[in-house]
């Protein structure tokens, strides 16, 4: 079994490499269809032709575009992420700063995700076609649908403005000042947790049904096991592999939806850093985050993948 | 807050009061009135209470704080706190008034001498002298990275005469020089740090403001403390100003009323009317600028070759109707760069367009369009710039003119549509400038970066625009400037729309703040009541 999980891990190690080369190498062509010049955003407003020329030629923009992806990419895999076009900074010390706060609240939404949507999840399914499901099942739908900046806004509104309990901007450093730290994200990864929430709570739902009305359910009922027992030792066990496989994609998705979230509450993290170097077609930036996002994802998907393997035996077999 | 005629207008109305005033300040104000006005300024200092650090919420991520390589218009508000300017002017009317230098005058047309602060310290240590002020503008004038040599077009080179006399020889009369002195060109750095540091400057300023630099984290903040050796011995109150970048008005103005900010700035008339429903929680300031929004034409190529296309859309153009739908009605019409009540625009302009599709249909039909023509029109990408583009572009087909629109991002679309001369019409928010006669050079002037035909201008206006350039007093610079104005009418060499109105919403701590007219609130006299 040991040397299986080593087989395994290394076989994903591998994977990886690939991934990260096809993830920076597409936002690295789509960038290039993004119309604008990141050497006249340098230059400014009133450039000349001659300055933004000079500029192009001083940042290697001149050079073919294979040439600029490859020397990028050979510098990244050694740990070199070059510096920002626009500020000269080192993209791997700009990472390191803003990736913090918004991997804090996307965890930080992931636990609520989970706390608040597992309960309800297993309530609406023991509970199937009652008032109490269907009402579940509506709000988890709304969560899905309603926009989360949308949402940011209006529990800024209430919660921050109207009874003054939570901040309205910005992220206090974890290491410096953790329960800060968490007081200042309580609301955006609240805001963010919303879609979590009624993912978590529709998903496994209906796996849970799905497991209760299996006819070894049925067998277990039979036989005289307590509907407790049925539910905790049998059906979320099964249920569980749904769940992991949820909790990945939502947590994926999290990541993702923080760009909105991040402006609405001016957090300095990752997300604003990603939408500022797309609109000035930084690209060192925005494949360095790329770069350490792919890493992050791969990492979780990897986690998730060896949980399966603690909770399903067929999983090991394979 | 006891500066008087400075308060608060709320409403239209008071706007409507305030420019009145504005008016007969300028009428009545020479060079001679200026030292009277700096007093006025000093004695509601007085009082001001000392300590505390201003949290602002800045909606730009600054592009350099070095002013020589600072590429936006936005940085300024940030770089006024850094450095001190040689010429400072007076916010409410542009005056220039004192700032590093205590006087100039034009010694010939071509040769400005100015005598400078004895004192004055950087904020490391380095004296200011005429040496200093000396290595400045000749490194605006050469770095391959400055974006000041534009503005600083007519300067040949600089003479230190005495420690605190300087002399800069020009190739041309250029009486806007002293105002240009009051912009980013005028901005002094300390010789000593940018020659260590060279490009790196950018993140290290180093200036004689009443602020020294602390940190730039980007996207985040930068952060600024009292400089305990400033030369004006009552500046500066607060012990530092944090500028946090907020890139999003919505959440700036949030974090105001929430009180984790003390002020921020250009927000839009929408935020206004949310500002307006706080009550006591904040101040809001309205206040008008120079800055408006117009649409710029590329006349090198047809249609916009034909003065008459140009008019056509000048009369098609309901400019009331523009201001009532995007700017709330808290802008003001326009008919040239210059607002009504500035020193240099003439009152007899005023309505010279007025909204006439008839008019405008008649004009097309003699350019032998009276089918209708096409326009290829650029706007930036940002929803509030779709908006206006989305009014301008209606009111347009009312009359015949259809429009086609390509949008991007700001930087794109100037690379685009003014360096590459791509498209027809492009709707620009023109931020103004410190002098008029940098208006009409940058939008009009053949090599202006706002002209991207670069066609010439018409003679009589190039004429009027050396003679303002030569005249050294207002009285004597005025009747240029209408000349100017009237020929950029006659032949329609762009669409003056509105012009916007500066809106600031700030906590009601904060005191000593004086609205600009050129729309970049200074922070440096501000103080916080505890």
């Amino acid at each position: 079994m040991n040397m299986q999980l080593v087989r395994f891990l290394g076989w994903r190690a591998v994977q990886v490499l690939p991934v990260l080369a096809m993830a920076t190498l597409a936002i690295f062509g789509l960038i290039q269809l993004v119309p604008g010049d990141p050497a006249a955003t340098i230059a400014g407003e009133y450039a000349t032709a001659e300055n933004i020329e000079a500029i192009r030629r001083d940042l290697g923009l001149d050079r073919p575009l294979w040439e600029q992806y490859g020397t990028w990419l050979w510098n990244a895999l050694q740990g070199d992420l070059s510096n920002s076009l626009l500020t000269g900074l080192p993209v791997l010390d700009e990472v390191a700063r803003r990736l913090p706060p918004t991997l804090f609240i996307a965890v930080f939404a992931l636990l609520i995700s989970i706390c608040i949507g597992v309960p309800l999840g297993i309530l609406a399914a023991t509970r199937a076609d009652s008032a109490l499901d269907r009402f579940v099942t509506s709000v988890a739908s709304l969560g899905v649908a309603v926009p989360n900046f949308w949402l940011g806004m209006i529990f800024v509104s209430i919660f921050a403005l109207g009874f003054g309990w939570f901040p309205t901007t910005g992220a206090r450093p974890i290491s410096e000042d953790f329960w800060g730290a968490v007081h200042h994200a309580a609301l955006p990864a609240a805001t963010l947790a919303t879609a979590g929430i009624a993912e978590i709570a529709r998903q496994l739902r209906s796996s849970l049904i799905e497991v209760l009305q299996s006819q070894y359910v049925r067998t277990l009922r039979a036989k005289g096991l307590s509907p407790a027992r049925i539910l905790w030792k049998h059906g979320l066990r099964n249920a569980a592999l749904t769940l992991l496989t949820v909790i990945g994609l939502v947590f994926n998705h999290t990541l993702g939806a923080t760009v909105a979230t991040e402006a609405v509450f001016a957090i300095p993290g990752a997300g604003s850093m990603i939408v500022n170097a797309a609109i000035n077609k930084d690209f060192p930036v925005l494949q360095g985050a790329v770069f350490v996002l792919v890493l992050i994802v791969i990492s979780m998907n990897l986690i998730i993948d060896l949980l399966y393997t603690v909770l399903d035996p067929r999983v090991k077999k394979d | 807050m006891s500066e008087s005629n400075i308060e608060t207008p709320r409403d239209g109305a008071a706007l409507l009061r305030r420019r009145r005033l504005l008016q007969l300040m300028a009428a009545g104000t020479t060079m001679a009135l200026v030292p009277g006005v700096s007093a006025m300024r000093a004695t509601a200092q007085t009082a001001a209470p000392k300590g505390g650090v201003l949290r602002v919420s800045a909606p730009f991520n600054p592009s350099s704080l070095d002013p020589v390589t600072s590429g936006a218009g936005s940085d300024h508000m940030i770089l006024y706190s850094l450095y001190d300017t040689l010429v400072d002017f007076e916010p409410e009317t542009l005056q220039p008034v004192p700032g590093l230098s205590t006087e100039w005058a034009f010694e010939t047309p071509t040769r400005l001498v100015m005598t400078l602060r004895e004192g004055v310290k950087f904020h490391d240590g380095t004296d200011f002298d005429a040496e200093a002020v000396k290595a400045n503008l000749d490194r605006a004038l050469t770095d391959p990275r400055s974006t000041a040599k534009g503005d600083l077009a007519s300067v040949e080179s600089v003479d230190v005469v005495e420690t605190h006399v300087v002399a800069i020889n020009l190739n041309r009369p250029d009486s806007a020089l002293p105002l240009i002195l009051a912009d980013r060109p005028g901005m002094m750095a300390s010789p000593t740090a940018f020659a260590e540091e060279g490009r790196n400057f950018d993140r290290t300023p180093v200036g004689t403001g009443p602020f020294s630099f602390v940190s730039w984290n980007d996207g985040d903040a930068v952060e600024m403390a009292r400089f305990d050796g400033y030369w004006d011995e009552e500046l500066p109150h607060l012990d530092g100003i944090v500028f946090r970048v907020i890139t999003d008005l919505n959440t700036g103005l949030r974090s105001v009323i929430a009180g984790e900010s003390d002020f921020v700035y250009r927000l839009n008339p929408q935020q206004k009317l949310v500002a307006d429903r706080m009550g006591d929680k904040v101040v809001v300031r309205t206040s008008p600028t120079v800055a408006n929004y117009h649409i710029v034409f590329n006349y090198a190529k047809p249609p916009l070759n034909d003065v008459r296309v140009r008019q056509a859309i000048n009369y098609a153009v309901d400019r009331e109707a523009f201001n009532q739908a995007a700017l709330l009605g808290l802008g003001t019409v326009a008919q040239t760069m210059l607002p009504p009540g500035y020193w240099a625009h003439d009152e007899a302009h005023d309505g010279f367009f007025t909204h006439d599709p008839d008019k405008a249909r008649a004009l097309l039909a003699e350019a032998g369009y009276a089918d209708g023509v096409q326009l290829q029109y650029y706007s930036n990408a940002d929803q509030s710039s779709q908006q206006r583009a989305e009014i301008i572009m209606e009111q347009l087909r009312q009359v015949g003119i259809n429009c086609v629109l390509t949008t991007g991002s700001n930087s794109d679309m100037f690379q685009r549509f003014m360096v590459r001369g791509e498209g027809d019409a492009i709707m620009v928010n023109w931020t103004g400038r410190p002098d008029p006669v940098q208006c009409f050079l940058f939008v009009y002037g053949e090599q202006g970066a706002n002209n991207p035909g670069k066609v010439p201008p018409p003679p009589e206006m190039a004429e009027a625009v050396a003679e303002a350039q030569a005249a050294v007093s207002q009285e004597d610079r005025k009747p240029a400037f209408s000349r100017i104005e009237q020929a950029a009418l006659e032949h329609a060499l762009s669409c003056e729309v509105a012009f916007v109105p500066a809106i600031e919403v700030h906590s009601p701590k904060v005191g000593g703040y004086q609205p600009s007219l050129l729309g970049k609130p200074k922070f440096n006299r501000l103080y916080l009541e505890s």
